[in-house]
């Protein structure tokens, strides 16, 4: 019992953050069809600002790591996807794979092959009881800053005038191009939402792995995508879903294999991605047609 | 597509013709991998292993081309069946009495496989195109992005697999040793240039011609009777033969293999190189490897120091994958269809064949 708990409580952490890697993802897919695997390192450079701002305090580090974020992702938008904007997504996709590979490089170059480390957050590693059950307390703190980012996210796509207008774009970009809304306005919002959200799954992973390699959000964009895409990458609410369930998946099997089946774990998630899109080829949440890619 | 009414009207006008032009563009692209093959194997022996290499690459590319080019699908799994490949070349040539010291925990059956590197390759092969077989009538439902991830996650599931199933390799994470020495460059060249036969054969068959009707429209595709999904599934199969030899030759040339080396480095490497040469033509996939191969064999001279008259030129450790990256993004952004665009090799002293209905121009 006291196990399922804990077990629980860590893969609803673990799912949340990939549930913000993915929303991060969607909803740059929203608007441009672009799957955005260079996502992954606008995660590493907000990472590597973390462990080298932190020592200054988190009121430093944090608001350094968001906007080192949002410029980066703004840069991938302004140098190379808004010249492709007649590209299929398929282009676009193998585009961000050459950016994400060019960026690694260039994190290599500037520091190194090895990791970069600091205790992120020392107070949040460790753990707490209540009621007889132990937690540890960066679980419980990531499933409350997902919560937060989460519901500041929603209050602004539904309640302002950018927001709402970021979601008819994503709803359908030709339409809400016609009704009068700024195509280069929303596509840079979306950016730069993205790029937020990036450096908050950066700070979640700093604090549990208080390490960053030039590779360091290779794994966990690779998660995220997959996510979306069962989620239906096509609908915000979609990518969120199929990212949390990813990583609660992820957690569970890890929690819950048996040793000796435990190194197959991954394999085991991916089988069920592809069983996933068998049955539900344009996602989880989304009924009828499929996906326009 | 307006090609199929070109390919009338020149069929009408002269059929000769119509027969040599696909096959020149054939016999070029042969011409070419040949002659940069013997070319780079004058400027010594680190470029010709550096050779070697490419042309593996090369063969990787064709089999995506195969896929890729002909359906229309994205597929990020071909390196599954180029993983499988260099396993089963390992298995079938390391020494028995090595394999029983270094992989003891192989099935037992495993330790009395042996076949020479030739027949091996060909199990490769085989092998590679059974998986492809097996998983293509379910992953082919897919379009688009879906297609993209599920060939993604088999990609993942089979490094899994071959990363910790010590039953069938090595043990987790480390790599099988002893494979022989005995694949030369030009043995790789001949390989190469039967894939690109290979390739060249298949798209004028039937099969692909159905399978390009489908990448075009569909559902029209699908209202005339195709078949999509077994259509897409013979390609499917087929590009995973090619794909499998390249890993057994991928396996000969490295003669150290490891699960992590056929992983999303390997296939985003050999998909940059495709889209590079444009994904719709096997005249792009066999450029765009060439052509990326040359690009990072001046790189490899220019890192070691090169010397134009009195100065030596050489770039810092790091920057050449740098260099690389910019060029395949540059090159997205500038040629999203690729440096042919698409197109194949033509016979370069032909004229334009009249449309039908129109006088010619009198100049």
């Amino acid at each position: 019992m006291n196990q399922l708990v804990q077990s629980l409580v860590d893969a609803i952490s673990a799912g949340a953050t990939l549930g913000l890697a993915a929303l991060s993802i969607g909803l740059v897919f929203g608007v441009i069809r672009l799957a955005n695997f260079a996502a992954g390192e606008i995660i590493t450079a907000s990472g590597y600002s973390i462990i080298f701002t932190w020592q200054l305090g988190w009121y430093v580090a944090i608001p350094i790591a968001i906007i080192i974020g949002v410029i980066l992702s703004l840069l991938m938008e302004l140098g190379v996807f808004s010249r492709m904007r007649t590209a299929t997504p398929a282009t676009l996709l193998v585009a961000s794979f050459g950016l994400s590979f060019l960026l690694q490089r260039v994190y290599e170059l500037l520091f190194t092959n090895n990791v970069q480390t600091a205790a992120v957050a020392p107070e949040l590693a460790r753990t707490i009881s209540v009621g007889g059950i132990r937690f540890q307390l960066l679980s419980l703190a990531t499933i409350v800053i997902a919560g937060v980012i989460l519901f500041a996210l929603i209050q602004f796509l539904n309640k302002s005038i950018w927001g709402l207008q970021l979601q008819a774009a994503a709803a359908d970009f030709r339409t809400a191009r016609l009704v009068g809304i700024p195509a280069s306005r929303v596509i840079g919002l979306s950016f730069a939402l993205s790029g937020i959200l990036a450096a908050a799954v950066a700070f979640v992973t700093t604090v549990q792995t208080g390490a960053v390699g030039p590779t360091f959000g290779v794994p966990i964009v690779i998660l995220a995508l997959i996510g979306a895409v069962i989620g239906g990458i096509d609908k915000i609410s979609g990518a969120l879903a199929g990212g949390f369930l990813v990583g609660f998946a992820t957690s569970m099997l890890a929690s819950w294999l048996p040793s000796d089946m435990s190194n197959f774990r991954d394999a085991y998630v991916f089988l069920l991605v592809i069983v996933v899109l068998i049955f539900r080829p344009s996602g989880l949440l989304v009924r009828g047609g499929t996906v326009r890619t | 597509m307006s090609e199929s009414i070109n390919e009338k009207t020149i069929v009408n006008s002269k059929s000769l013709r119509w027969k040599l032009g696909p096959l020149w563009s054939l016999v070029s692209l042969l011409l070419l991998v040949y002659l940069v093959t013997v070319g780079n194997s004058y400027l010594g022996d680190s470029v010709s292993v550096q050779m070697q290499y490419a042309l593996v690459n090369l063969v990787i590319v064709v089999a995506l081309y195969m896929f890729i080019g002909t359906s229309g699908v994205l597929s990020f799994g071909h390196v599954a069946f180029v993983a499988l490949g260099a396993w089963t070349v390992g298995l079938l040539t390391i020494d028995p009495t090595l394999k029983r010291n270094l992989l003891s925990d192989l099935f037992p059956f495993l330790f009395e496989l042996q076949a020479p590197w030739l027949p091996a390759i060909l199990i490769g092969g085989l092998v590679g195109g059974l998986l492809a077989l097996i998983v293509g009538p379910v992953l082919m439902r897919l379009n688009g992005l879906q297609a993209g991830i599920a060939t993604f996650a088999l990609l993942l599931v089979v490094g899994q697999v071959l990363t910790y199933w010590s039953s069938i390799g090595p043990r987790s994470g480390q790599s099988m040793v002893g494979i022989p020495e005995v694949l030369d460059l030009q043995t790789t060249m001949l390989f190469a240039l039967g894939a690109i036969i290979f390739a060249w054969l298949y798209q004028r068959t039937r099969p692909a011609r159905l399978l390009r009707a489908t990448r075009e429209d569909g559902i029209a595709a699908a209202a005339a009777g195709i078949n999509i999904v077994t259509q897409r599934t013979i390609a499917f199969a087929l590009s995973g033969v090619v794909a499998g030899v390249a890993g057994g030759l991928f396996a000969l040339t490295n003669r150290v293999v490891q699960a992590s080396l056929f992983g999303i480095e390997l296939t985003f490497i050999t998909l940059a190189m495709l889209v590079l040469g444009g994904m719709l033509s096997l005249s792009g996939a066999v450029i765009g490897a060439l052509v990326f191969s040359l690009i990072d064999l001046i790189l490899v001279r220019f890192q070691n120091g090169l010397e134009i008259g009195s100065y030596v030129v050489s770039l810092p450790q790091g920057a050449r994958p740098i260099i690389l990256g910019v060029i395949l993004v540059l090159m997205l952004i500038f040629r999203p269809s690729g440096l042919t665009g698409g197109r194949e090799i033509v016979w370069p002293f032909r004229r334009t064949a009249p449309l039908p209905g129109v006088p010619p121009t009198n100049e």
